[in-house]
This record gives C-alpha cells, structure tokens and sequence, in this order.
C-alpha cells in the first residue's frame, strides 16, 4: 500500500509503510473518484458507458449457453429427483443433500464463467471511474469438484455477478442510447446554422409567431444551446457512470450480510486485542508500581524504624538514617509521580491535545516541533489515544532512533472523520512493530477504536508514524 | 508591591487543600515556621469567600480539588487574585506543567508562586518559598523553568549561552538573588554578578539591580 499525504503543500511519500495490526480494508475504498470536472475523465466516463453494451451483449453470448443447459438439466434433475421421491418416498436430510449438490453441479460452468465477466467488470469500474469494488467471494475450499462446486453454488456473490450481466444489457443499451443522444445533441447544436436552412428554407418556427429566417438569428440560437447541449451532456455522464457505480457496488460489492460477517469477524478480533491491551497496561503498572514506588517505601519504612531504634543510643547515626529516609520519600514521590502522569496526563483532560503533547515534547531529550491543529476537541477516547501515540512514538524516538529531532503533526481531515497523528524523527530507523511491545499494543489500542497504525521505517532512517483515529464512530467525534 | 513585614504581626495564610491529612500537615508545618494560619478550606468557592472574609497575606492553593478534581484551584487562585488585588498566591501541584504557570503568571506575576507539591518535603526552603512570595515576590518550580529553557532551546541566543550561565539563568527564573545563587552554584557573588551581566547582554534584556523584576525579564523571554 502506498500512501501520499498532501498538506498544505509538503508532501510526505511512504514508500512502504507497514500496517500494523489487523489488515482491515478501510470502509469506503475510493481511490480518485470524478468529482473534479475535467475533459479528460469525462472522455474515459463516455467510453466507458458507450462499451458497457458491446461487453453486455458478450458477456451474454458467453453465458447463454450454459444458462440454457443448466435451466435444461436443473428441469431434468428437478423431475428425476421427483418420480424417485414418488416412487420410492425417498425423503431425509443426506437425500435432499444429494438433490442441491446436483444442482450445483449443473450450475457450475455458469458461475466459473460469470465469475470472469464480474472480475473484468470489476476492473473496468476501477480503471475508467476511478471507484474500488472489493471481491465479495467467500473462500472456496479445498476438496472434490462436487464440494468446490456446492461451495461456490451456496456463495450468493457468484448468483449475483449473475444478475449483474444480465443486466447490464439492459442498463449499457440505455447507457449507449444516452451517450449517443447527447453527442448528437452537441454535434446538432453547433451545427445548427446549417442544417436549420437545409431543412427550413421558409425558415424555422421557434415559438409561435416567432420564426429563424436569417443567418445571425440561427447562430444566436446555436451560441445560447451550446452551453446548454455541453452542460447537459456533462451531467448525463457523470449521472451515469455514477448510477453505474451504485450498481456495481450493490451487486459487485460484498452484500450486506458479507460486510456485517467480515465487520463481527474484524470486531471480535479487535476486541480481544483492546483487552489483551488493557492487561498488558495492568501488568506494566503492577511492575512499576512493584518495582520502583512500592521497594522505595519499603526501605523509607525501614531507615525510620532503624533511625528510631538508634534516636536514644547514637543520635548522630538516627540523623544520618533520617536524612537519608528524607531523600528516599522524594525519590518515592517522584516515581509515583511519573507512574501517574503515565497512566493519565491530568494536562490533557485539562486542556487538550495541543498543550498535553507540548508538554511531552517540553520534556523530550531531543528538539520536538509540535502543531496541532484541531478545532474544537475530539473525544476523551479518541485525545487519550492520539496522545498515548505521541508519547510512545516520543520515547521509541529517544531511545532508539539515535535522532536529532522530532516533528509531531496533529490534524483533522473531515471529508473523511479522521484525526491524523504523525511523528517524524532524521534518526536511523529499522523500527520493527513486531518487536517489542510499544508499536503493537498502540495499534491494538487503536484497532479498539477502529483506527489504523503505519509504521514506515527503513533502515538508514527517517522513522514515520501514522496513526489514523476515525471522529465518526459512536460515542467519538468532537465534543 | 506589598511589603508583609511592614504589617507587623506574623504572615497570615489560608490553606486551600482537599486532602485533610495534607491540609493539616500543611497548617502545622507553616504554624510551626510562625506563620498564622487563618483558614484551611477544602474547595475552590470556599477558598474564594475565605479570602475574601480574612483578607490573608498569602493563599497557599492545591491545584486539583472537589468538584472535578481538574484545575479548580487554579481557577480559583486567578480568581481571587483579580478580586483581592493585594491577596499573593502560592499554588501548590502534584505536577508542574509550563502552561499552568504561563496563566498563573498572566494575572500578574508579583507575588505568585508555582510549585510542586514534593517540594514541602524541604521544609525550610519551602518556608522560605511562602514568605518570598507573600513579600511579592515570584517562585517559580525547577521543573517548570526546565520546561521553559527546553521550549526555547533552539533560540539562537539561548544557545549561545555557556552551560554555567544557563545554571544562572534557571536559577534567576526560579525567583533566587545573586546571594542565593551564588550559594547554589558554590562560587563567589562577584562570580554570578558577571554571569548575570553577560546573561542580560546575550539576551539583550535590560539591567537591572531589582530582584523581582529580573525575574520578570527572564520569565517574559524565556515565554515570549
């Protein structure tokens, strides 16, 4: 995957950033669709609607034959099945088994050869219009001819690849007639001044009394119908290859029910890996809690107890113990202290991202330009994620990258309900996700939240961190 | 500026601190130091209408306290620094955050002081730390100054500091004389004289023999 952020005229290129995490397709897959009016893209948009016949009445062709033969054999079978169940009263769970498998075996060269018509389809979509269609098929598996082809049979993808050739004669037949009447439309327009004295030589009526009898009245009439024959010829093709887009999503594109079980599928995950997340930062605070604050007041308990012991005997000693139970408070305060402020910085729940990641960078040994640029504040959620990204990406910078400095990007792009965080540091790089527990339990995080993590990092540097946080999920957003 | 020593009797103080073991372990340390503590109020809007009520010399003020436990003290403190002009202000944090201090610091900076919480630890400067901003002066925590310099660090000037004057420098922004740097830093006042003087002309700050408003400088450029 490659990704390119353009902002505010920098351009960032990823070569090959990795995902980290579950490898989920985003929800809406777009790669570049025609909302920009250009001459270009509307030519591509026309010859695709003018093909759609031609490949229809193909793909048609193709399938005719084995349509005609399955609708044959399946009438054969049907009848078969049903003299033996009459004769025989042959009825049970394994019989009716064997019934749908001949079925699907008949069925078969159809949906092999209806798989290939919706692919091309699929990528003519892609290529002319610029709009994703992900494959909706379920994995056929491995196993006979007769299960691979009940598989296939039960998959409800192939039945509607199906219907979409079917269709398609129908819609690229009005798809042609339509693109053709445009064209000749504008072809007629400007050639208006002509063909209006060929045709009335008495002149032609325009409204009632009102008739175009000479030359500057008719290329009056052309010049006020060309914009009118263009814009009109505009809005047909981009309505169509827009309606043909919906189409071939709904019938092309995962159905419903696929994307709710690839969803179930990518929630259960997600979830596990949210609480797996949630026991890994148990475990750690236990650990730090155990290690640092917890033995340094074992032994401020202990130095009090000695220094009382010797308070009556060796004065001199119980003061020395004192002083030194005094220093180990501190210590003990500081290190709660850092526990506390890691477990949840009270600045950001104060004040926002903005002034939560300023005082990260304050601290970092290294220089960090910070700019956030967020109007309003996204979710408690959504600004705790974000800045645990900010401080992890910050620490892995100063532990591992050997970098000189850091830059921390907070923005939001709301076309598309993201919050974007991006860390980039000039060290060595070879920042590997899969090693250690930094990256992975951020990107667990983030999958809890249906975000995404990138880690870009080559060896020889930079390192690039890019976490995706999406605004529109419920109970996230703005506040 | 006021001076609390004109008036005579001993500095009077209200406690703001919703911990009632801090808060009476805080009465006692300043009572012991012989200071006068007036109030000890467990909330921001009962700080409010104490000093009001008592008009004390100082408010020593927790940060985080009832309702939210968010930044209600500090609210409070700004609060009460615009409706009893003369009132100092000590706030007192389990954590120092630079921009808390920057709006401390924007409802005027004579006799307001920011730190963390650990430092009641060292008694006798924390004493001193009460007085020095109940005479008007200002205090600022290590940490914050630290956050402060490291904000600024690639300013061409600072950089242009030598390590000794930027020891000088956090120290001259955390509100300490000459005298008490000089003693710091373990070298001679004549010593710190010089450094400070070079300190001004990198910075291109204005001399000045007056410790409250050296600090003032300092602060004014280390957040500008």
């Amino acid at each position: 995957m490659i990704l390119a952020v353009v902002r505010r005229g920098r351009k960032y290129r990823l070569s090959a950033p990795i995902a980290v995490g579950p490898k989920t397709e985003p929800g809406h897959d777009s790669v570049g669709p025609i909302h920009s009016p250009s001459f270009a893209r509307l030519g591509t948009a026309a010859g695709f609607l003018l093909t759609s016949l031609p490949l229809a009445i193909f793909w048609f062709a193709v399938l005719a034959a084995p349509m005609l033969l399955g609708v044959f054999l399946a009438a054969v079978w049907v009848v078969a099945i049903g003299l033996i169940l009459a004769v025989l009263s042959w009825t049970g769970r394994p019989q009716r088994q064997t019934f749908a498998r001949g079925l699907a075996l008949i069925s078969t060269p159809l949906t092999l050869l209806s798989v290939h018509g919706a692919q091309a389809e699929r990528r003519r979509i892609a290529r002319s219009l610029g709009y994703q269609v992900s494959s909706p098929y379920r994995r056929v598996p491995r196993g006979s001819t007769l299960d691979r082809a009940n598989a296939r049979a039960e998959d409800p993808a192939f039945w509607r690849d199906l219907a979409y050739l079917l269709l398609l004669v129908a819609v690229g037949a009005l798809e042609f007639a339509s693109v053709v009447a445009a064209l000749v439309f504008f072809l007629g327009t400007i050639t208006l001044p002509a063909w209006l004295f060929v045709a009335f030589p008495e002149g032609a009526p325009l409204w009632q009394e009102v008739r175009i009898d000479t030359l500057p009245e008719a290329l009056t009439v052309a010049v006020v119908a060309l914009p009118v024959s263009v814009l009109f010829g505009y809005l047909l093709i981009i309505g169509l290859s827009q309606a043909h887009v919906v189409l071939g999503r709904a019938l092309l594109g995962p159905s419903r029910r696929a994307r709710l079980a690839e969803r179930v599928e990518e929630l259960t995950e997600s979830r596990s890996r949210a609480l797996a997340a949630t026991l890994a930062e148990r475990r750690r605070i236990e650990r730090d809690l155990h290690d640092g604050a917890q033995q340094r007041l074992v032994s401020l308990a202990m130095e009090l107890g000695m220094a009382r012991e010797k308070m009556a005997t060796d004065p001199d000693t119980a003061r020395e113990l004192l002083e030194e139970a005094h220093v180990e408070a501190k210590r003990a305060l500081a290190d709660i202290r850092d526990l506390v402020q890691g477990i949840h910085p009270a600045l950001l729940s104060d004040r926002g991202l903005d002034a939560a990641i300023s005082a990260l960078a304050s601290r970092s040994p290294l220089p960090v330009e910070v700019d956030v640029e967020l109007d309003g504040r996204p979710s408690e959620v959504v600004e705790t994620t974000a800045y645990f990204v900010v401080a992890e990406s910050l620490a892995n910078v100063a532990k591992h990258s050997g970098a000189s400095e850091a830059r921390v990007t907070v923005w939001r792009v709301p076309e598309d309900w993201l919050l974007v965080v991006e860390v980039v540091d000039d060290g060595r790089g070879g920042a590997d996700p899969e090693v250690g527990t930094g990256l992975t339990g951020l990107a667990d995080r983030l999958a809890a939240l249906d975000g995404r993590l990138f880690v870009e990092s080559p060896a020889g540097g930079p390192t690039h961190v890019r976490a995706e946080l999406p605004l529109d999920a419920p109970g996230v957003g703005i506040r | 500026m006021r001076d609390a020593q004109t008036s005579n009797g001993p500095l009077r103080v209200v406690i703001a601190e919703d911990s009632s073991l801090l808060r009476e372990g805080l009465a006692r340390l300043l009572g012991d130091a012989g200071l006068d503590v007036v109030a000890k109020v467990g909330d921001g809007t009962a700080l409010i209408s104490a000093a009001e009520r008592h008009s004390p010399d100082i408010a020593v003020v927790d940060v985080r306290m009832p309702p939210g436990y968010r930044d209600e003290g500090l609210k409070a403190a700004i609060e009460i620094r615009r409706r009893v002009p003369d009132l100092t202000v000590l706030v007192l944090s389990q954590y120092v955050e630079e921009r808390y201090g920057a709006e401390l610091l924007e409802s005027g900076a004579a006799g307001v002081g920011y730190l963390l919480k650990d430092r009641v630890a060292d008694v006798p400067d924390f004493v001193a730390a009460v007085r020095d901003v109940a005479s008007g002066g200002t205090v600022l925590d290590p940490e914050v100054v630290s956050q402060l310099l490291s904000r600024r660090r690639r300013d061409q000037r600072l950089a242009s500091l030598t390590p000794r004057e930027r020891e000088v420098l956090s120290l001259m922004a955390e509100g300490r004389s000459n005298h008490a740097i000089a003693r710091a830093l373990y070298v001679t006042r004549g010593a710190v004289e010089k450094h400070v003087k070079n300190i001004f002309g990198k910075l291109g700050l204005a001399q000045t023999d007056d410790d409250h408003r050296r600090v003032l400088a300092v602060l004014t450029y280390l957040r500008g």
